[in-house]
């Protein structure tokens, strides 16, 4: 009897295993666990936009097929330089004209004079405004890429972040100086470069900035190469350059504050001329994930013009009113 | 009468021996699509071993399990459904495509302020994750195998933010190569594929991948 | 407001379809000044090839070591000895796989996929242990399968069923193979590896529910000898066709049984076919209305069982991976839900459209349906097959083993009285 007992016990064991089989195989939603695990970036992408202190006024839907820099000039007039050409636009976004040029402009700059500055991967090609080329000069090297081109009354600075360096050049081109090669006993640290992304600019206070991506920090030098001042910090919050190598891009306002570009996180952001964090202007939700390269260039009345490379079209961002 | 059994048994046993071994024949030699090779069982003689996609006759059959790093989404379920504790599935860190970065995405917590390893800042949930001062600015990040339970927070970290070296794979030394892997049966993305156990890499930025992402038999 | 979820989840596509581009290197790699010297990143190797190949040598041994234990020796304590030996060395040292119950799949999953490529090591645990019972009977099952041994010694109060239950629950590995078949077909799972109850005791490392799984049949397996055996091993169901049909099998008795009754309560598998000897009590007309019955009955359940698997054959493919994406895509309710499943997230930077994944379904379903059709159909027939056999009596004098469900195992041996030697002196 009492074997019995156990017999029908092992049974309904027995049966309760096939039967936590089937239910297991055919009922079971077992998959909709939520990971232990889980690194929520979109909780670290969508920051609070109440700092933001800009809106898009405006997209320009360009006609090139790829888009690598963004110039104004001093009637406010848009450039759009990317592959085989080159763009302009009203400052209102009317289409004003277009020229072909041979090759990829990896950068543009107008000086004051409106000639076109357009960084050609290796060398620079000065074009004037109805699309002529006044002149080539030569390259530094093959390895160079030309990132960035600033313009003053005297003096051409060009990034280099091929060769990872800054030359000063003469307005016919001719190279005077390096810039910014480490130097340990004038305390430059050297440019770290991990991507084509290099840039600088001229405050309007006329001191020459320089991003040094890999350090996420900005350095001012004179313009006989010596380190003044930095700026900048590596961290993952608001006021932090975070990624490999960030800032990619950055502008000026008038007042001498800092519009700066991020990739990996792609955010816009302002930091004051003390490099204190000031406000936002756009964050990752604006783009598509994976932007890289977006260009900025600020005009006369301080609104903020980014180069989307993905949308293909550059954005006005103006200040809330 | 068990004459009569005897012989329709010795038939039906014929039978089945034959079947299994048409059965074992049509496994063995059984072509692709294409397959006009005449199964000289080297391969190696053969000079279309490049685009074959018969099952090489000898070698290379045993197969393993391994996860494509490009297909995976880092869900974590490789961390919690290997039949081993801790799972045999470990992030690897393929030094060659490392950016060496001081702010590291795959080993630091958002927001962190300062960039030093305590383990407060670190995204690892086992701190498996090491970094080590190169030089100035370059960090290296190593992996300790033994405390790292694969659930790819720095893999995701690290493509997110970085170049992608931190990649999640199969590790053979501690994978027991089930039949059905548990963690392929519940990959959301279909990452898991059984490879030649010869070449067991999924890799990417080894330099071994070719255009089409499989590997180059070595 | 739904114009801009449209926009959130269009904008979601996009986005996660960028990522799904891997990244190529962002950045090259620095430049160090110091002598720092990159380390390599190791790749550790699996087993080598040529274990598998012990693997079958070993099997092949241990085969022809238990047949030769079984059919010259008669001897339980060599069979003991011999399951010890495959459990340490199939269970604890190879921790289960590959092992001849999960070949099935892999061998299914090869005739019905061109692309899956088929280990050699696998086809030969899956023909060797047939070919043996092919001539020698389930040895394979007496000594040599770990699952089998480790049963084997828990099984100290083992109890008669009766030959009802045991046909019952017979059915029960008839609808395990025929879904372990069809999933694998299909190419959807091994079901037969995810509910293996063992190798997590192998591999001292399991989930809990394994252990759980295991824990249950072995406790029940002290008064139900070798319940996955006999119940669940689908192996086994192609083990006992191919074992009907063996050469030679164990006998109970060396030489002539005397019917001293000694054996009958010896086998703890219900195993042992008893005399029936009351000559045909049924006239020849109840035969053959009896086998008319038969006829009918066989092919209504194939019928039958067919309209059922047919009917089913949508709940048997919601395991299938391809299928439960699309239905969960269709599913109104995962977009209300908080955070998506992971699969769709998958399914988004898979860059597939969703056309394209409700075709696949599609496929999968048409595929379910035939196979669905087929599995019930089987089974039909495996119902009706059995119900035949418990219908006709065979006649038969002696105490024999059953040659199907017989596992080998020498228990009956030592419970019977007649010697070979005496034997030889009769013949």
């Amino acid at each position: 009897m009492k074997q019995k007992i156990f017999v029908i016990a092992a049974l309904i064991l027995l049966l309760c295993l096939i039967l936590f089989m089937t239910r297991d195989l055919f009922f079971s939603h077992s998959e909709n666990k939520p990971n232990p695990y889980e690194y929520d970036l979109k909780a670290l992408k969508s920051a609070d936009t109440t700092q933001s202190l800009y809106t898009e006024d405006r997209q320009i839907h360009t006609r090139l097929a790829e888009i690598h820099g963004v110039a104004t000039d001093a009637a406010d007039n848009i450039y759009i330089a990317g592959n085989g050409g080159v763009e302009i636009y009203s400052r209102d976004g009317v289409f004003l004209k277009k020229f072909s040029i041979k090759g990829t402009a990896r950068c543009i700059t107008v000086d004051v004079k409106d000639n076109i500055y357009l960084g050609m991967e290796d060398h620079v090609e000065i074009w004037n405004g109805s699309g002529k080329l006044i002149t080539q000069w030569t390259s530094p090297g093959e390895e160079s890429i030309i990132t960035s081109i600033a313009v003053t009354d005297t003096w051409v600075f060009l990034a280099d972040a091929g060769r990872k360096v800054v030359y000063r050049c003469d307005l016919s081109g001719k190279m005077i100086d390096r810039i910014g090669e480490k130097d340990p006993e004038n305390k430059i640290p050297g440019f770290i470069v991990p991507s084509p992304y290099f840039d600088l600019g001229i405050a309007p206070d006329g001191s020459l900035w320089v991003v040094n991506p890999g350090r996420h920090e900005f350095e001012k030098y004179t313009f006989d190469g010596r380190l003044v001042s930095t700026w900048g910090e590596a961290n993952m919050t608001m006021e932090g350059f975070c990624g490999c190598c960030n800032p990619s891009h950055f502008a000026f306002l008038h007042d001498g504050s800092f519009v700066t570009s991020e990739k990996g996180i792609e955010r816009i952001k302002i930091y004051t001329s003390g490099g204190k964090f000031n406000s936002i202007v756009a964050l990752s939700a604006s783009f598509e994930e994976g932007t890289k390269g977006l260009d900025l260039a600020v005009d006369s009345r301080d609104r903020v013009i980014v180069l989307d490379p993905v949308k293909l079209m550059v954005r006005i961002f103006v200040k809330k009113k | 009468m068990p004459d009569r059994r005897e012989f329709l048994n010795t038939l039906i046993r014929g039978s089945i021996l034959a079947g299994l071994g048409l059965l074992s024949g049509a496994l063995i030699f059984r072509t692709g699509k294409e397959g006009d090779c005449g199964f000289d069982f080297t391969c190696g003689s053969c000079s279309k071993s490049k685009d074959c996609k018969l099952p090489r006759a000898l070698e290379s059959r045993q197969m393993v399990w391994q996860l494509d790093p490009s297909k995976c989404i880092q869900c974590g379920r490789c961390a919690t459904n290997c039949v081993l504790t801790p799972s045999a599935v470990k992030c690897v860190h393929v030094y060659a495509m490392c950016g060496y970065c001081d702010l590291c995405g795959g080993y630091f917590k958002p927001g962190t302020k300062t960039l030093n390893t305590a383990a407060e800042n670190q995204l690892c949930p086992t701190n498996a994750l090491k970094r080590k001062f190169v030089e100035d600015p370059f960090f290296e990040y190593t992996i300790d195998e033994l405390l790292c339970i694969g659930c790819g927070k720095c893999v995701k970290g690290c493509g997110a933010f970085g170049n992608g070296s931190l990649q999640l794979q199969v590790r053979h030394d501690r994978c027991v190569n089930c039949n059905q892997c548990s963690i392929a049966r519940n990959c959301p993305s279909g990452a898991f594929s059984r490879v030649p156990a010869g070449n067991p890499s999924l890799l990417k930025g080894m330099g071994t991948e070719t255009e089409t992402g499989k590997l180059k038999s070595s | 407001m739904s114009k801009q979820k449209l926009v959130i989840i269009l904008l979601l596509l996009l986005t996660v379809q960028a990522t799904s581009v891997f990244a190529v290197q962002r950045f090259p790699k620095p430049e160090f000044e110091t002598g720092y010297i990159q380390p390599e990143t190791q790749v550790p190797s699996p087993r080598t090839e040529i274990l598998a190949v012990m693997d079958v040598v070993v099997l092949l041994l241990s085969l022809s070591v238990i047949s030769w234990i079984v059919l010259k020796k008669r001897s339980r304590n060599g069979v003991f000895l011999m399951s010890v030996f495959s459990l340490i060395y199939f269970g604890f040292y190879r921790e289960g796989c590959i092992c001849a119950i999960g070949s099935i799949q892999n061998i299914t999953l090869a005739l019905f996929d061109y692309n899956y490529i088929l280990p050699l090591t696998v086809i030969a645990f899956f023909i060797i242990p047939l070919v043996f019972t092919l001539f020698f009977g389930r040895t394979f099952c007496a000594g040599v399968c770990p699952f089998g041994a480790m049963q084997d010694m828990v099984a100290f109060r083992p109890q008669k069923l009766g030959s009802r239950l045991n046909a019952i629950l017979g059915m029960v590995p008839y609808i395990y193979l025929g879904l372990a078949v069809l999933y694998a077909a299909t190419g959807t799972d091994f079901i037969i590896c995810r509910y293996d109850p063992f190798v997590g005791i192998f591999r001292f490392n399991a989930s809990f529910s394994m252990f759980v799984f295991a824990g249950i049949l072995l406790l029940s397996g002290i008064f139900i000898a070798r319940p996955y055996c006999r119940f669940l091993c689908p192996y086994g169901v192609l083990l006992n066709w191919v074992s009907r049909f063996s050469r030679r099998h164990i006998t109970i008795t060396p030489a002539e049984c005397i019917q001293c009754r000694l054996c009958e309560d010896s086998c703890p598998y219900d195993a042992i076919d008893f005399p029936v000897t009351s000559r045909n009590p049924e006239s020849r007309q109840v035969m053959v209305r009896k086998l008319m019955l038969i006829c009918t009955l066989i092919p209504f359940l194939i019928v039958a069982g067919g309209w059922t698997g047919i009917r089913l054959h949508e709940t048997l493919a919601g395991v299938n991976g391809k299928v439960k994406l699309a239905r969960q895509l269709l599913d109104p309710a995962t977009l209300r839900i908080q955070s998506e499943p992971f699969e769709i997230t998958a399914y988004k930077s898979s860059g597939k459209s969703q056309m394209q994944v409700n075709e696949e379904a599609s496929v999968m379903l048409k595929r379910f349906y035939t196979g669905g059709w087929i599995l019930g159909g089987f089974i039909g027939l495996m119902f009706g097959v059995v119900i035949a056999g418990r219908m006709l009596n065979i006649w038969r004098t002696d105490y024999v083993p059953n040659k199907g469900t017989c596992l080998s195992c020498t228990r009956c041996v030592d419970y019977c009285p007649v010697k070979s030697d005496l034997s030889k002196v009769n013949t």
